[in-house]
């Protein structure tokens, strides 16, 4: 189950799973952001593959018009994966 | 991929009776997912048998998934993702199983008879 929360245009925090089933969903909400954006991950307490891509689609998105995504909060699991995947050094991570 | 959340109440149900930690539990979740949804897409005439199991031997973390029948596709020798590229190279293609070779510490594939099996140790005393 994943909850994500809006906070204006330029914010989201994510609650719960970020899997499989829930990257449509996820992939909806991301792709209304614009500019420089942050998403709080303190809640999250999972994040698969296809949460990689939809965050890794957006980030493409956004650089194209001068934007990016900070990513925030993430607990030390979640840190991993970006790690192993080589997301820290194509995000920016708080 | 309507089983996932059936899957993930197993999973939960394992990590209550064999006391996997949150570490061992992020990546048992980690590994099915990736394996799993991979098993599902790639063999989708087998969706329904495939068989995933998970136990606790010595200090290790024993992950199985049998795909009843299937086409070959080698986990193992896939090749690698390049994580060193920069943001416009990436695709996410191969990131799934490029992640369950990281956290796990020994993966093994065998393919006979249209039978895929897959199994995957992860060492609980090490670091996730």
């Amino acid at each position: 189950m994943l909850e994500i929360i809006r906070d204006g245009s330029q914010a989201i925090r994510l609650k719960g799973r970020l899997d499989a089933t829930q990257s449509e969903m996820a992939f909806t909400e991301f792709d209304t952001l614009q500019g420089e954006c942050r998403v709080w991950f303190e809640e999250l307490d999972y994040i698969s593959s296809a949460g990689l891509s939809v965050l890794l689609h957006t980030q493409q998105r956004l650089s194209k018009d001068g934007g990016s995504l900070t990513l925030c909060g993430l607990n030390q699991h979640v840190r991993l994966v970006f790690e192993y995947a080589g997301f820290d050094t194509i995000f920016t991570i708080e | 991929m309507d089983s996932l959340p059936v899957i993930v109440g197993f999973l939960e149900d394992a990590k209550r009776t064999q006391e996997f930690d949150d570490g061992a539990f992020f990546v048992l979740n980690m590994v099915v997912e990736e394996l799993y949804t991979n098993m599902v897409k790639y063999n989708g005439n087998g969706a329904d048998d495939i068989l995933i199991g998970v136990e606790k031997e010595g200090g290790n973390m024993v992950i199985r998934l049998v795909d009843f029948d299937s086409e070959p596709f080698d986990y193992t020798s896939q090749s690698e993702v390049d994580v060193s590229a920069s943001l416009h190279e990436r695709t996410p293609g191969g990131l799934g199983i490029h992640l369950v070779k990281r956290f796990m510490d020994e993966v093994s594939y065998q393919y006979k008879d249209r039978k895929t099996s897959i199994r995957l140790v992860k060492y609980l005393n090490a670091n996730a």
